[in-house]
């Protein structure tokens, strides 16, 4: 017997295994959620953990080879046990995902119009001309501009942001009880992040749907949540309202992630040693238990289940023997001694850099970099953020030499690149080297880890004897284990093969790194390791370091200086300290106002940009911010801005010194 | 309009393309060993028969003056004399052409028809019984020698049944078929000669037959593999989970996004039929296009294969031109 | 009452990968039961391959000739045999021609780029405005033949789609970070295509090398059919149903229909082992 009113979702000790030829995975053990009207429910863990067959189960799409127990109640049915019939119709109009990767889930070859009158139709039974009308109506809800001349573009010519609100308003279209997003912030820039959230949290306060966000953001979803749900290997460790969970997690799982994530205001990162296990069968111990500080010998033997904290009033629950009760502490930033930078060997030296992708049979081209220059001292950290688009990882291409500068030069330890040839060129190319954004892509599938590290040491000439040397030697230094070296790269983690990457730049001792997004593609946890294994190579004061990243936050954390792009140019530029506590330009401001955070965050008086970057028409001349910008005048639009000292800053805005007096002023946003 | 545009500048690009064609054949068909004119004078001939011959036809005069007078005969349309045959080789084309382009036609189009309709069925199936019979079917047909079946079928067809005329013409001197294109079946059907129809088209069964089946299986195979991936890709699998069905399904999410992946490699199997066609109009003793462009090659009859070199090399070339109009058609993500 | 707790609900069948491996065991047992054949050809008959029986032409399979004699008085069953030495050598060894010639320029032409990237691809472009089997034939008539010839003849007309896809898939592969990190390690342009591009462009060559002998063989055995390849007496399938083809019109089916068949099926052997090695790579790429 169903109860009289039943919750929208109910999920009971559903647990599922996958099985296929020579694989075996348990992806859920036991999970039990449930999701009400009206109601927003974070689901959060890191990539494994099982958020997306969460999601699979909820609308019966549960891979091949899945087995299945448990329920997973819709308005009381079980949609496990439902049949074709009744799941088409509880596909849609009971439950709707707006799913990862928008562009990519939207058909190519259709007109997102009629995407989604597709879907009024099929589910709000609207005749053709109604359904028109209503689509257009649904565009414009979500946000989109001029709504009646977009339902006639197809998916490719959608930027990233606009596709996500397609995705949005297809969910939506189908009238579900319950709306599903899955990760729908990835690749997105932060000002957008905050804007596509505020749409789900619109849907269950106004539309009374209820909403399973599934993030491994914390920051981003702490603030939309009524309740989240921590997932960890496939089990629930902690369940309960956002602000009790993520404000005073009991549960170590919710503890290491929280104090993994790096900061805007700047807090130490901890980092958690250990992964994810991937687990063949349901846990009979606690998964967590070979990565805790607090497990005992009971928490290797028996499983904790999600028990009622006792005294909690409020629905919260963790599973675990040995909750933390303590408030999570977060120490204070480590005082990074102030260096003497300016007096010390510059080894790399940018001036005036412009590079132009040109387009290969027309004219023109796109400038990717326009006149940047910047100065890197050897034991110096400097960090680069900015949006997708802004020239990061040209201005990376650029230092490696990859792409030619058209204008100005590029100095790595005194040397011209583009002044040597043949193998004084490969010499000095060794003396840069680069982590890159995807570990496991940016090592050759075909080559063994001990190979990759000790490609640096090859292009020296070293006799094979004297590379395994250095090869273990660096190894060891990063805590990579003799017995990976034989290893291929599909055999390593993310967090491993990045290692393995640090290691293969490591190896030749060269004069400069540059981190391009290292952590970008990893996991929360795992991105704490990395930054650690980073801030300690960074450390060495025969070298200078480059650190890209469109994560604020992660760059707070050991770059000395800064350098603010936007679309190709330094925008600010600074001491670490002055530009995150004072940022002087307008779009260095935004960047940081929108950062989530889940401590203080930006405390300053905030600004919001008035559009999203990719609806840009990048402006021929003045300044390039002028579109977006709230505080933009005529003169702005005229007027190249050029750089100018303020205070230990530059900044290229004539309006600084006004702009603490414009902030005050009622007309900005915030 | 903009479809307009681009057909006329690929049309415009053809012509570089085609000159080249025409170069390279008017070189190498002079460099292949043989003598044109030893084939048609006979073993008696003295050296004075064969210079007076060669003269005739022009093959004494310098390279590059031969090549000349060619290349104007091309723009006015004068594809030369067949030395073989003594006639004009643009009236010989015009009287081969359309029993070929009949042949093809038919046959391509009996095997895109099958071909969609079986490789969409078959992913929509993927792994049961039925679709394992379709692939195996299919990768019997891509093994399979026409030349080879063609005769197979005529041992079946006429030695042993006796169902289907003997392989030799096109349709039955009898009735008086009076010829306006070529293509026997649509002459029968225009003048309204019942009798002739009939026979066209009993002669027409067995080399189409033949034709198609070589021509669908490696259609189906790719029929099959896109739609399978357009079944397995993040739209159509996000329409499922919308509770899209049936129809809107299968018109709006898998047939035009399953097509769209096909035109040139489409392309590149009437490539192939066009080889196969020879083989076939051989054994069915077709006197096509096909056979005729053989026998010039065989007995180097200069202006006979240039011309014939010219017409596949246009033929393929346009096929690929409609290819890419059909995709940008079908694909809106394809810019023309 | 209480609710009982249902049992496991199973969802679809793990999709079998073992149907690859019954495909590639399939096609390489069938090529290997040929090839195998061919070489001990003189195990399994008495007469020679052009050996003629002056008791008759003609003959119906029967005890002395299994599969009867054909319009020459040689034994059908024999040549069938020792024919595969001619068609499978002759197709494999064109193949592995065009795999090193095509890989060779595409590789060049893909990583350098530029002119020598615009040269090379405009010559590709004007083999490819042929029909691969026109191209062949129009070949096989220019250089003659003979088994080096028709090798060669096989190497040409194959090569040009091996530069092409090589050369795609090293375009890929040189915008991979791996190989942005090797030359960024001071590599050295020959270092960085043998040790890093090269053995990471092979895979769609691997896969379609298969299929690619299959169609070498049907070539083959085309060209022999009209007379620009293999001629009789030498022992080739294609030549045999040329010379058998007359027949098929008085009823007479075993001097065509047996090599025809023996063909179909070893072509089919190349198929089976493309397609299974297809659908492995997919597997791995899922």
């Amino acid at each position: 017997m169903s109860p009289v009113d039943p919750d929208l979702l109910s999920i009971e000790n559903l647990s599922v295994v996958i099985r296929r030829p020579g694989r075996e995975v348990a992806a859920l053990s036991d999970v039990t959620l449930r999701v009400g009207r009206g109601e927003v429910v974070g689901l959060v863990g890191e990539s494994g953990g099982g958020k997306s067959m969460v999601a699979r189960s909820i609308v019966g799409l549960l891979p091949g080879g899945s087995h299945a127990t448990g329920a997973v109640r819709f308005e009381g049915d079980d949609v496990l046990r439902m049949d074709d019939d009744a799941l088409r119709r509880h596909r849609g109009h009971g439950a709707a995902i707006c799913f990862q990767n928008p562009r990519g889930a939207l058909s190519p070859t259709r007109t997102v119009g009629r995407q989604l009158t597709d879907r009024l139709i099929t589910h709000q039974r609207l005749t053709e001309t109604e359904a028109r009308r209503a689509a257009e109506e649904q565009f414009a809800a979500v946000g989109i501009r001029s709504p009646r001349r977009r339902l006639g573009a197809y998916p490719h010519e959608l930027s990233g942001g606009m596709a996500q609100r397609v995705m949005i308003s297809l969910a939506t279209g189908c009238a579900p009880g319950l709306l599903i997003a899955d990760e729908p912030t990835t690749g997105l820039d932060v000002t957008l992040t905050r804007e596509i959230l505020r749409q789900f949290r619109h849907a269950a306060d106004t539309d009374g749907r209820g909403v399973l966000l599934i993030s491994h953001d914390l920051a981003s979803v702490a603030d939309v949540c009524d309740r989240v749900v921590v997932l960890y290997a496939g089990t629930v460790v902690e369940s309960g309202p956002a602000a009790r969970v993520l404000g005073r997690p009991a549960h170590p799982y919710t503890r290491a992630l929280l104090r993994s994530v790096p900061d805007v205001d700047g807090r130490a990162v901890v980092a958690t040693p250990g992964a994810m296990p991937l687990l063949k069968a349901a846990p009979r111990e606690c998964p967590f238990a070979p990565r805790c500080a607090h497990a005992t010998a009971e928490c290797s033997v028996d499983r904790p289940l999600p028990t009622p904290v006792p005294g909690a009033t409020d629905e919260w629950s963790l599973a675990c023997f040995h909750p933390r009760t303590d408030e999570l502490a977060f120490e204070e930033p480590a005082a990074t001694p102030a260096r003497a930078t300016a007096a010390e060997r510059a080894v790399l030296e940018v001036d005036d850099a412009h590079v132009v992708y040109r387009s290969r049979f027309g004219k023109g081209g796109h400038a990717a970099l326009r006149g940047v220059s910047l100065r890197v001292a050897a034991g110096e950290t400097l960090g680069v953020v900015g949006e997708s688009g802004c020239g990061k990882s040209t201005l990376a291409k650029l230092l490696l030499g990859l792409v030619p500068a058209a204008r100005g030069d590029v100095r790595v330890a005194g040397s011209r690149m583009s002044d040597l040839r043949g193998r004084e060129l490969r010499r000095l190319r060794t003396r840069v080297q680069m982590v890159f954004q995807d570990p496991i892509g940016s090592l050759s599938p075909r080559r063994t880890v001990a190979e990759a590290i000790a490609e640096p040491l090859r292009a020296l000439g070293l006799p094979a004897a004297q590379r395994a040397e250095r090869v273990a030697a660096v190894a060891d230094r990063l805590k990579i284990d003799r017995s990976m070296l034989a290893r291929h790269p599909h055999e390593l983690s993310g967090g491993q093969a990045q290692r393995v990457c640090i290691a293969r730049a490591l190896a030749g001792e060269p004069d400069v790194l540059v981190f391009d997004e290292p952590t970008s593609a990893l996991d929360v946890t795992v991105q704490a390791q990395i930054l650690d294994v980073i801030a300690d190579v960074v450390r060495d004061p025969s070298r200078g370091s480059v650190f890209i990243s469109h994560d604020l936050a992660t760059v707070r954390g050991f770059a000395d200086r800064v350098i603010v792009l936007y679309l190709g140019r330094i925008v600010e530029e600074g001491p670490v300290e002055e530009v995150f506590g004072r940022p002087r330009h307008p779009y260095t401001r935004a960047l940081l106002s929108s950062a989530p955070s889940l401590g203080s965050g930006f405390s300053g008086p905030k600004v919001t940009l008035t559009e999203d970057l990719d609806d840009t028409e990048a402006a021929a001349t003045g300044c390039p911010l002028a579109a977006r910008c709230p505080f933009a005048a005529d003169r702005c639009r005229t007027e190249e801005q050029q750089l100018r000292p303020h205070g230990t800053a530059q900044v290229a805005c004539w309006r600084v010194p006004e702009i603490p007096d414009l902030l005050k002023g009622s007309d900005i946003r915030v | 309009m903009r479809i307009a545009r681009f057909v006329g500048r690929r049309l415009l690009q053809l012509i570089p393309v085609l000159l080249g064609v025409v170069v390279l054949t008017f070189l190498l068909v002079r460099v292949l060993p043989g003598d044109p004119i030893r084939t048609i004078l006979g073993p008696n001939a003295t050296p004075e028969d064969a210079a007076a011959a060669r003269a005739r036809y022009g093959l004494d005069q310098p390279m590059v003056k031969q090549f000349l007078d060619y290349l104007g005969g091309l723009v006015t349309g004068d594809l030369g004399t067949s030395i073989q045959s003594g006639t004009s080789v643009g009236a010989e084309i015009g009287l081969r052409i359309g029993p070929t382009f009949e042949l093809v036609v038919l046959a391509l189009a009996v095997a895109l028809v099958v071909a969609v309709l079986l490789g969409v069925w078959s992913a929509r199936h993927a792994d049961r019984a039925g679709d394992h019979g379709v692939r195996l079917a299919a990768l019997v047909g891509n093994s399979m020698p026409e030349f080879w079946l063609g005769l197979v079928l005529i041992l079946v067809g006429y030695s042993v049944l006796g169902w289907f005329p003997a392989p030799s013409g096109r349709v039955d001197p009898d009735t008086n078929l009076t010829p306006l294109t070529g293509a026997d079946l649509l002459d029968a059907a225009l003048t309204l000669n019942g009798p002739a129809f009939g026979s066209a088209l009993a002669h027409l069964i067995l080399p189409v037959a033949t034709l198609s089946i070589v021509v669908v299986a490696p259609l189906l195979r790719s029929v099959r593999a896109s739609a399978l991936e357009v079944l397995h890709s993040e739209p159509y699998v996000a329409a499922t989970a919308h509770g899209l069905r049936g129809r809107t399904l299968l018109r709006g999410y898998l047939l035009r996004a399953t097509l769209a992946r096909l035109p040139s490699l489409a392309a590149l199997v009437f490539g192939t039929s066009i080889g196969s066609t020879v083989l076939v109009e051989y054994v069915f003793s077709w006197q096509g296009f096909g056979q005729w462009a053989l026998r010039g090659l065989l007995y180097r009859d200069y202006p006979v294969v240039q011309a014939s070199v010219l017409v596949i090399a246009f033929c393929y070339v346009v096929v690929f031109l409609i290819a890419d109009v059909v995709q940008a058609v079908l694909d809106p993500r394809v810019q023309i | 009452m209480p609710e009982v707790m249902p049992e496991t609900v199973v969802v679809g069948a793990a999709r079998a990968g073992r149907f690859a491996t019954v495909l590639i065991v399939t096609g390489s047992a069938i090529l290997a039961v040929v090839a195998l054949a061919a070489i001990v050809a003189p195990l399994l008959t008495g007469w020679g391959p052009t050996e003629i029986d002056p008791l008759g032409t003609l003959v119906p399979p029967g005890p002395g000739h299994p599969l009867g004699t054909d319009a020459n008085g040689m034994d059908v069953w024999s040549r069938l045999l020792y024919a595969g030495r001619l068609d499978l050598g002759i197709a494999v060894a064109g193949v592995a021609a065009a795999v090193v010639a095509g890989t060779a320029l595409g590789l060049v032409a893909g990583y350098l780029g530029g002119w020598v990237d615009d040269v090379l691809m405009r010559v590709v472009d004007v083999f490819q405005a042929f029909p691969t089997f026109i191209l062949a034939l129009a070949v096989a008539a220019l250089v003659g033949n003979g088994t080096g010839n028709l090798i060669a003849v096989i190497a040409a007309v194959n090569a040009p789609a091996y530069a092409r896809l090589v050369r795609a898939e090293v375009r890929t592969v040189r915008e991979s970070s791996f190989v942005a990190a090797s030359v960024t390690s001071g590599a050295s342009t020959f270092g960085v295509l043998w040790r890093h591009v090269l053995p990471n462009s092979l895979t769609p060559v691997r896969v379609i090398a298969p299929l690619n002998a299959g169609w070498a063989m049907l070539t083959l055995a085309g060209l022999s059919f009209l007379g620009l390849g293999v001629t009789v007496p030498a022992a080739e399938w294609g030549a045999m149903i040329s010379l058998g083809s007359p027949d098929v019109v008085a009823g007479r089916w075993w001097t065509s229909v047996p090599p025809g068949l023996v063909l179909l099926i070893c072509v089919l052997g190349f198929s089976l082992l493309g397609e299974g090695l297809q659908e492995r790579a997919e597997a791995k790429r899922r």
